[in-house]
């Protein structure tokens, strides 16, 4: 082992990486499947079928029968499956029952809304909770540790919809000082033109957020202040801060990144509350919308892209923290 | 190192005794056992003592203030009693709450002890079923099958319990992958045991403290997710409600002035939510159970 | 060199302690971890204290750099190179720790920043405490990587420490206590975590090192080996005091209180190798690493291995973790089979129980082909087997009573074929307890309310439960205090000659196997290196490999030690020229 040469072990972590990466692939593709057979077969267990939803409860049986035909959902039920899948590979999501426009164009309009509100949430959010948490770690089981991790729970135990609305009691009802509408419009640019309107949305997404990381980073934080390697540093005289800045703090993240991968489903579950109660035009209303006409196509549209999205989502976490962590990256003991 | 040299000379108390210790000086954890205590008694023996007609409508007390005409909490713009109310929603909403975090904690015990356990492609499979329910935000799927059927609270237990189940089965896996390279579990396998012995007899009973904290915290989760469907307007028919429902309700009148109406509903839900995560805190450190937040 | 003639130069020793005393406050009441310990090393010298585990060595040695846990109090005199260290503020001591006092710790796997190039590591020590620039600092910690032997130091220096072996990431730890030339170093248990060439790698650095620096040089260990090959005087320490201190050679040879005697009684030894004709082979290169195994065509052996490969495969890429292995036990007889971490020893006990995939070769258990037999076959062979693992707190479900764990083979296979009443096998866990020399009423315990010794002795209780003819113990004491590991050791022979069961016993104790085994198989990297009779292997070893990790284990008596030392130098170089 000793004798191994350097180069071989970088080849060897360049392969380790290709052989991480691949695997990956594969399992998320395999997860993608798995994720179009759930939508498939929720698609058949409406009442009645697509029919039914289409047509309206009045419409007769033959009408049904004719509509089914039409549609092709009268096949066996695994050459529809892969009609879907055929169909949806070609980016074809079929159309809205409502609103009598292609479902893959109206996510197309609002998916960059939604990713807009929930990037600048969880950015904000991990800006205040990786200093928050590390300071509560520090102060573990003093006083400041415990008032926030009591406000932390309480954040995380609130519904958002309730944290919403006391913040618009407060902000808009109370002071005047912020618009309890969010930032309406087609474009993207539009609704970034629009910052003061942004601000509630962004807040009562956030805070959740900051409720999540800050309690991950704690305690990711003090399982590294009880790594041997802390006291190796102090046995070397280095001061206590530099001792966080140079060596706890690089360590302590990487377990949040793993959770920032797990934390994208919670994301825009949270997206659809919010966007509801701001009528924010993002995804999360779009589908709120279909569920109350239950068209559909949009729903189901819906689902199989944010959880597309939330599988590359997770890839990209997991690659982040195989480079952040340079024991996973090569030479494996 | 040091540690655990005083561990082992000052241990004179039995593990259980100081793990009851443990949990009693975790000082949110104590409040959290009492605040479930006392909203159990509230919402169900609350409404033997105080009784309220809560099935048919009175919209000749509707929106009454609170105080007022003998309601503590006023009415409700169907002429509900919301003190009243505030009891049989909570009723609905800590046993659906329960049951469906006990549901979806068994279920992701057993799956992910055998995943774990069996290891391989019987692990594979089982754990991308568990990725691909993962990567659908587990409320847009409560929507779409509450768009196909109108729940009733049992049909809630079970649809919040299908969506809850993953996160326990990925923690269990994760438990049993360590637990199965454990000497006695090896023993077992080399001298000839079988799987179900390994696993119903070893595995499980090791994973208990991953499962009781997760199992309350499952319980948090579930009764957010019934005010969220709730709030989406997929909840329980009238004249059934529950929390999230309250609150939904008060939600119109924050914008009519009687702003009160979204504070009993809202601060039970924060309360008893609160109170589940404070005691699944004060089990991760009395199970000493590692990286669950 | 004499202390008094050091003493003389430097009138301020490195290290004094005067009636130290360490208290700490736990939630169960106070724990009196050192009760008034005194002693002083100088410049130069090397002490060693010595313990086993709760003696209060470590906490003591904590203690001079000041890193002892908030939770504790302390009275006494402590002094570091004369500067007072428990009345010291913390930036006081920040400006000491790693300057004038550094300490190399047990665990080099953990001791090092996972994600911090070991060169930057090094060199933070220095920039520490010299006003050097970054560059220069870099420059100087390449120069000590180099000095502690870690070759190719400018390439290593940008590495993470997860890219060395666990030789050289000690040999880094110990250049950060180098950096910046320090009066004292403490080291605490430097090679327990370490393989026993290693050991003797790392030993020889330190040693090096303090004749070079005239750094004092605080041991602490629990190995009578290591002592005896480094240390000028010895204090031994027990339940928090100093029992005897003297020189090595005085302590170790002639020791005046019982306990260190008891001590050093318990010491496994490993009989002298015939040096001379050894390294006269080693250099005449006559070494024949195919031992003459007597085929005895009589008794058939209960299990017989040829050619044995255990193959993992781990990211993407194949690991070959046995090759082509040989191994055979005859009944009533015990093998030992050693080797060093990653040498196969643990995997090939393994292959027989089906724990590892076997991708060649044949097993024959009780005259039965294990790789080829249906499930049930296999399962009844292996219920003629027992099997003890090393860790005494993971070898017993935590959760289940310690009767329940003896009983369980019984109830998995049965006796006679019917699975037994609950009497029954009360009954039969009270003799099994009885056979290991513990209390029946300890079967309603559980494992947590049992000290190692006991749990390893249940362990011993549950592998006789169905009477095996094959035991198979994979490192049983290695976890264990050196007296507990006598005793445990004691009552596995005794069983043996009573129930005359044959058994292969795994460790990387060269001292242990000697004292079990009548066989003894040797291995490294995968392979089966030398195998033969057990006094033969270890007096006249045949393979380099065998003759190297002999001269390598450290004996506790220092004359004999320095033979080896010396004998383990001469191998090296006859292997260079």
């Amino acid at each position: 082992m000793t004798t191994t040469t350097t180069a071989t072990r970088d080849s060897s972590g360049l392969r380790l990486f290709s052989w991480f990466l691949a695997k990956r692939l594969v399992q998320a593709a395999v997860v993608i499947a798995i994720v179009s057979v759930i939508v498939f077969l929720l698609l058949q267990a409406l009442p009645g079928g697509p029919a039914r939803g289409i047509l309206g409860q009045q419409a007769t049986a033959a009408q049904i029968a004719a509509f089914n035909h039409e549609q092709g959902f009268d096949l066996p039920l695994v050459q529809q499956y892969f009609n879907y899948v055929g169909q949806w590979l070609q980016g074809d999501l079929g159309r809205s029952f409502v609103m009598n426009t292609e479902v893959s164009s109206v996510i197309i309009q609002r998916l960059p809304k939604t990713l807009i509100l929930a990037l600048a949430a969880v950015g904000g959010a991990l800006l205040v909770s990786i200093p928050l948490g590390m300071a509560q770690a520090l102060r573990r089981n003093k006083a400041f540790d415990y008032v926030m991790t009591g406000l932390n729970f309480i954040v995380y135990s609130t519904p958002s919809f309730f944290l919403g609305l006391l913040l618009i009691m407060f902000f808009t009802q109370l002071l005047g000082w912020l618009p309890a509408s969010a930032p309406q419009g087609d474009t993207v640019a539009e609704i970034l033109s629009q910052p003061k309107e942004m601000v509630l949305p962004v807040l009562t997404s956030g805070l959740a957020g900051v409720a999540t990381f800050s309690r991950y980073m704690r305690s990711s934080t003090i399982d590294n202040l009880h790594e041997d390697y802390v006291r190796t540093a102090r046995a070397k005289g280095t001061p206590m801060n530099k001792v966080i800045s140079r060596h706890v703090l690089r360590n302590s993240l990487t377990p949040v990144v793993t959770m920032l991968g797990y934390y994208l489903p919670v994301m825009f579950g949270g997206a659809l509350v919010v966007e509801q109660l701001f009528n924010y035009p993002g995804m999360g209303l779009l589908f709120w919308n279909a569920a109350q006409t239950s068209d559909f196509p949009v729903l189901l549209g819906c689902v199989l892209v944010i959880s597309v999205a939330t599988v590359i989502g997770s890839l990209l976490a997991d690659i982040t923290q195989f480079i952040l962590d340079p024991r996973a990256r090569g030479g494996v003991k | 190192m040091s540690t655990a040299i005083l561990s082992r000379q000052a241990a004179p108390k039995s593990p259980a005794a100081r793990a009851v210790r443990e949990f009693f000086s975790n000082k949110l954890a104590v409040i959290g056992v009492f605040i479930v205590v006392a909203l159990v008694v509230f919402s169900f023996i609350g409404p033997l003592i105080y009784q309220t007609e809560q099935v048919s409508t009175n919209l000749m007390q509707a929106d009454l203030k609170p105080g007022e005409d003998g309601h503590p909490l006023g009415t409700d713009g169907l002429g509900y009693d919301v003190l009243g109310r505030l009891m049989i929603a909570g009723r609905t909403s800590i046993l659906v709450g329960l049951a469906a975090g006990v549901l979806a904690t068994t279920l992701g015990t057993l799956w992910g002890s055998v995943a774990g356990y069996l290891g391989g492609w019987v692990d594979a499979t089982m754990m991308r079923i568990v990725d691909a329910g993962i990567a659908i935000p587990g409320i847009f799927l409560l929507l779409v099958i509450s768009a196909i059927v109108r729940p009733s609270e049992w049909m809630m237990v079970l649809i919040i319990g299908a969506v809850s189940w993953l996160v326990p089965a990925r923690l269990t896996r994760a438990e049993a992958l360590s637990l199965k390279s454990r000497d006695y579990v090896l023993a077992i396998k080399a001298t000839g045991g079988s799987n179900s012995r390994a696993i119903l007899r070893h595995i499980i009973p090791n994973t208990i403290g991953t499962v009781v904290v997760n199992a309350t915290f499952q319980v948090a989760d579930a009764i957010l997710l019934i005010a969220y469907v709730s709030f989406l307007g997929m909840g329980l028919q009238p004249p059934a409600t529950d929390w999230g429902a309250m609150l939904t309700d008060g939600i119109s009148s924050v914008y009519s002035g009687a702003w009160w109406l979204i504070f009993p509903a809202g601060i039970a839900i924060v309360l008893i939510v609160s109170a589940f995560n404070f005691i699944g805190d004060g089990l991760r450190d009395m199970f000493d159970v590692r990286g669950q937040s | 060199m004499s202390t008094t003639a050091i003493a003389e130069n430097h009138p301020v020793p490195a290290l004094k302690f005067e009636n130290l005393v360490v208290d700490f406050k736990t939630k169960n009441g106070t724990v009196n971890a050192v009760r008034g310990v005194s002693f002083s090393v100088a410049r130069g010298e090397v002490l060693a204290v010595v313990g086993e585990s709760g003696s209060g060595k470590t906490i003591t040695s904590l203690t001079a750099m000041a890193l002892l846990p908030s939770t504790a109090r302390t009275s006494g005199v402590v002094e570091v190179d004369g500067h007072d260290v428990l009345n010291a503020s913390e930036s006081d001591m920040g400006s000491k720790r790693g300057n004038v006092v550094s300490m190399v710790f047990q665990e080099p796997m953990t001791a090092l920043n996972p994600s911090m190039k070991v060169g930057k590591q090094v060199a933070e020590a220095i920039l520490n405490h010299r006003g050097v620039s970054k560059t220069e600092a870099l420059k100087r910690a390449v120069a000590l990587l180099e000095k502690v032997g870690i070759p190719d130091p400018v390439v290593k220096a940008r590495n993470y420490p997860h890219q060395l072996s666990g030789g050289q990431r000690q040999r880094v730890v110990i250049a950060i206590a180098l950096a910046c030339e320090p009066t004292l170093i403490i080291a605490d248990e430097p090679t327990t975590a370490l393989d026993v060439t290693v050991q003797a790698e790392i030993l020889e650095l330190l040693r090096n090192l303090v004749q070079q620096t005239n750094t004092a040089l605080l041991l602490i260990t629990h190995n009578m080996g290591v002592v005896a090959d480094l240390s000028d005087r010895v204090a031994v320490m027990n339940a928090g005091k100093i029992v005897e201190t003297g020189t090595t050679v005085q302590v170790l040879t002639a020791p005046t209180q019982p306990y260190t005697q008891a001590l050093l009684a318990a010491v496994p030894t490993l009989p002298e190798a015939k040096w001379d004709t050894v390294i006269a082979e080693e250099r005449a290169r006559i070494s024949c690493p195919e031992d003459a195994v007597k085929e005895s065509t009589t008794v058939a052996p209960v299990l017989d291995m040829r050619g044995v490969c255990v193959d993992y495969t781990s990211g993407g890429r194949k690991l070959r973790a046995v090759d082509t292995a040989d191994l055979k036990i005859n009944p009533g007889e015990i093998v030992g089979l050693v080797g060093e971490s990653g040498s196969g020893k643990s995997t090939l006990g393994r292959a027989p129980l089906g724990l590892v995939p076997v991708t060649g070769g044949s097993i024959t258990l009780f005259g039965g082909n294990v790789l080829k037999a249906s499930t049930r076959e296999i399962r009844t062979l292996r219920s003629r087997i027992g099997i003890i693992f090393q860790d005494p707190g993971g070898s017993l479900d935590p959760r289940m009573i310690v009767g329940d764990s003896i009983a369980e083979p019984l109830v998995m296979h049965g006796i006679n074929g019917k699975r037994p009443s609950r009497s029954v096998r009360e009954t039969r866990v009270a003799e099994l307890l009885e056979a290991v020399r513990l209390p029946a009423t300890n079967a309603r315990r559980y494992p947590h309310e049992l000290s190692g010794g006991q749990r390893q002795r249940i362990g011993l209780a549950r592998a006789l439960a169905l009477a095996p003819e094959l035991l198979i113990a994979d490192e049983p004491t290695s976890a264990l205090d050196v007296s507990v590991q006598d005793e445990v050791l004691t009552l596995l022979l005794e069983l043996q000659n009573e129930h005359g069961f044959g058994c292969l016993f795994i460790s990387h104790d060269l001292a242990v196997v000697h004292s079990v085994s009548q066989r003894v198989t040797v291995m490294q990297s995968g392979k089966v290196i030398e195998s033969g009779e057990t006094s033969r292997v270890l007096q006249l070893p045949e393979a380099s490999y065998t003759r190297h990790l002999l001269a390598s284990v450290p004996s506790p008596n220092p004359l004999l030690q320095r033979q080896r030392r010396e004998a383990r130098l001469a191998l090296l170089s006859s292997k260079d020229s």
